[in-house]
């Protein structure tokens, strides 16, 4: 009973049973009341009918001893047809009220007070003998001190023929009302009936109500309830985070509508769930990759301006130690030439030249890379800074047994940076194809304007025949100090320094190679604006 | 005899020319500075000047620019550092013969010096 009531206060089927239980209360009462008064009513009219005829029955039985004057056989009549336990009283009255015979010896001869039933019955007003009452109220219902109901019953003596042509000559004929008869009447009997059905009544009223109560307690129980707390248990578990829950559906009605409703709602819930949680594991894995990439280029920007500043003051350095360098050389060239070939001193004077060339190199080498000149940033004209580059380096050992096969746009590539930091880059390129080539071959150089999301750049295309990049070292190709020459040939700085030159002003450096065919390096810098 | 002026701040680099050029029959004649090496040339005739470029008192661009207005006719050979190759195009266009790079061998030097003067003497 409990599940089913539950904290009056928070429970929709303890609410509802108590409104219907009060309700059905109330009405029952009322139906109760209405049938118990007809009862009453009912039964009351009944017993005046009874009454009526026990009167006009002591009438016919007295109306001989009337009409004679025989006084003690009219006394004996109504002593002898009165009862203590039902009819406890008849008086026979004159139409003024005396008691000229009654059941109660005593009260012969007294006369009646006229407020009394007696005189009420027929008279609107007792003291006025002629305002009589259209609806006679002839008889009442008084309780004694008891609690017993007793029927006082009035019937009046009407004059008849026989009476004023009896010999006694009592009543004159124009006399119409000879007197009143009335009797009491005890309604014990009827009251404890009546108590009886009223006890009935209201037990079977109870019952009905409580019948009527728990079947619709019940009812409700299980079409509104027992569905309610499966779907709150359900969104409990939900607001728990299962979202793999899902409620029943044990009928088509407004529940089942709204079971269904709740389960697509869930079903919703969780593709939303899912998906957010999918998006935020991307976004994590994106946020990832690029921190990793901030860090990698961090690190690679920190690596080259180290690296750049190393430069620098290595490259101070070694323009001193040429100097030095240049007596070792010359002196022991010197030397040399005042021994004769082929002794232990020209060998050993040779290993003096040999070293100090290396020596030479690893400092021509810091130098390509490391310049030691400020940077000085203004418009630079590419093919000029190009074609400078190559002129120069025609006359260079390196690339004596190199042709060069130029095609340049004839339009003026004119770039914001720094004319010496993009020859750099360009000797580099040269540097990197004559070492690919052995020295022998050809270098195709071209420069062509291109665009790239909206923007116009100048491509410059370096291409070789030599060995090729294998495929594995691609990646590492602009890390600095990664290098595949011959240890003592390269710093491994180059194309990283190049690399940073040419993302510096906003620039790309790509590569294309194939193994045994040769390698192109293209480098693309923005156009300046105004020379668009 | 032909007359060569080298005019570098390094003292080195000036014996080391005079070394090598000395043996091989050149008169050869230093200066320790631009504005002595320019003296130097006012004074008396030079088939080639050996001309540093990274000088203290004086830029070899500026020396450079100052022969070429004057009157000598003496072939100019720059000597520079490996990475100053941008300066020494430079020069070459503003009328120096040639350029060597530092450290330079013996054979360097004499090659260029006896380029330059057959290159003079062939005008």
């Amino acid at each position: 009973m409990n599940k089913i009531f539950g904290n009056p206060d928070r429970s929709l089927v303890a609410k509802l049973i108590i409104a219907i239980g009060v309700l059905m209360v109330i009405v029952s009462f009322i139906f109760w009341y209405a049938i118990l008064q007809k009862q009453q009513q009912d039964i009351r009219s009944i017993a005046v009918k009874y009454g009526d005829s026990f009167l006009a029955f002591i009438k016919q039985s007295t109306h001989y001893s009337m009409l004679t004057l025989d006084s003690a056989k009219t006394q004996e009549a109504v002593e002898h047809l009165s009862s203590p336990d039902v009819i406890k009283e008849v008086n026979i009255y004159d139409h003024g009220g005396t008691i000229h015979f009654s059941s109660n010896e005593e009260r012969i001869s007294s006369t009646v007070v006229k407020t009394s039933l007696a005189c009420t019955a027929c008279h609107e007003d007792p003291e006025k003998s002629s305002a009589l009452l259209n609806e006679r109220m002839r008889w009442n219902v008084t309780k004694d001190p008891q609690g017993v109901s007793s029927l006082s019953l009035v019937s009046v003596i009407e004059n008849e023929k026989d009476c004023y042509t009896a010999r006694c000559h009592v009543h004159p004929q124009d006399q119409k009302i000879i007197g009143f008869i009335k009797a009491d009447f005890s309604l014990g009997l009827l009251d404890v009936a009546l108590h009886k059905q009223k006890e009935a009544l209201s037990l079977y009223v109870a019952i009905f109500v409580i019948i009527v109560s728990l079947f619709v307690g019940f009812i409700i129980y299980t079409m509104i309830t027992r569905p309610i707390r499966v779907l709150i248990a359900g969104m409990e578990r939900i607001a728990g985070g299962d979202l793999d829950h899902s409620v029943p559906i044990t009928s088509d009605d407004e529940m089942g509508v709204l079971a269904r409703s709740f389960n697509a709602m869930i079903k919703d819930l969780k593709e939303a769930r899912d998906q957010r949680e999918k998006w935020t594991q991307t976004l994590e894995e994106e946020v990832a990759r690029k921190t990793e990439e901030i860090r990698k280029t961090h690190a690679s920007l920190v690596q080259t301006e180290k690296l750049a500043s190393l430069g620098r003051m290595a490259a101070g350095v070694a323009h001193e130690i040429n100097n030095p360098l240049t007596g070792v050389i010359t002196f022991a060239h010197l030397l040399r030439d005042r021994f004769p070939d082929k002794s232990q001193e020209v060998d050993d004077l040779n290993v003096i030249i040999e070293q100090s060339e290396r020596c030479s190199k690893i400092i021509s080498n810091l130098l390509t890379f490391a310049r030691a000149t400020p940077s000085e940033k203004g418009s630079c004209d590419i093919n000029e800074v190009l074609s400078r580059t190559v002129f120069m380096l025609k006359n260079q050992e390196k690339f004596h047994h190199i042709k060069f096969d130029v095609d340049m746009d004839e339009a003026q590539f004119i770039v914001f940076g720094d004319a010496s930091q993009f020859q750099q880059i360009f000797l580099n390129m040269f540097i990197n194809a004559a070492d690919a080539m052995e020295k022998r071959g050809k270098i195709t150089v071209a420069s062509r304007r291109v665009k790239e999301k909206g923007k116009d750049f100048v491509e410059i295309e370096f291409s070789d025949e030599g060995c090729g990049i294998k495929e594995e070292d691609m990646s590492k190709l602009f890390e600095p100090f990664f290098t595949t020459k011959p240890i003592g040939k390269g710093t491994g700085l180059g194309l990283s320094v190049s690399h940073g030159i040419v993302k510096h002003f906003g620039g790309t450096l790509k590569v294309e190679s194939t193994v045994g065919k040769g390698t192109s390096f293209f480098v693309r810098l923005p156009l300046s604006e105004t020379h668009q | 005899m032909k007359k060569i002026l080298i005019i570098d701040d390094e003292p080195i680099i000036r014996t080391s020319c005079e070394r090598t050029l000395a043996p091989k029959g050149y008169a050869v004649t230093s200066a320790a500075s631009g504005a002595e090496g320019l003296a130097l040339l006012e004074k008396e005739p030079f088939s080639v000047v050996l001309l540093d470029f990274k000088m203290p008192d004086m830029d070899g661009m500026e020396v450079l620019k100052k022969i070429q207005a004057s009157s000598s006719s003496a072939k100019v050979i720059i000597i520079t550092g490996y990475s100053n190759v941008d300066t020494a195009v430079r020069a070459l266009r503003s009328g120096a013969y040639n350029y060597i790079e530092k450290p330079f061998t013996p054979d360097k030097i004499l090659s260029a010096v006896k380029e330059a003067i057959d290159d003079l003497e062939e005008k």
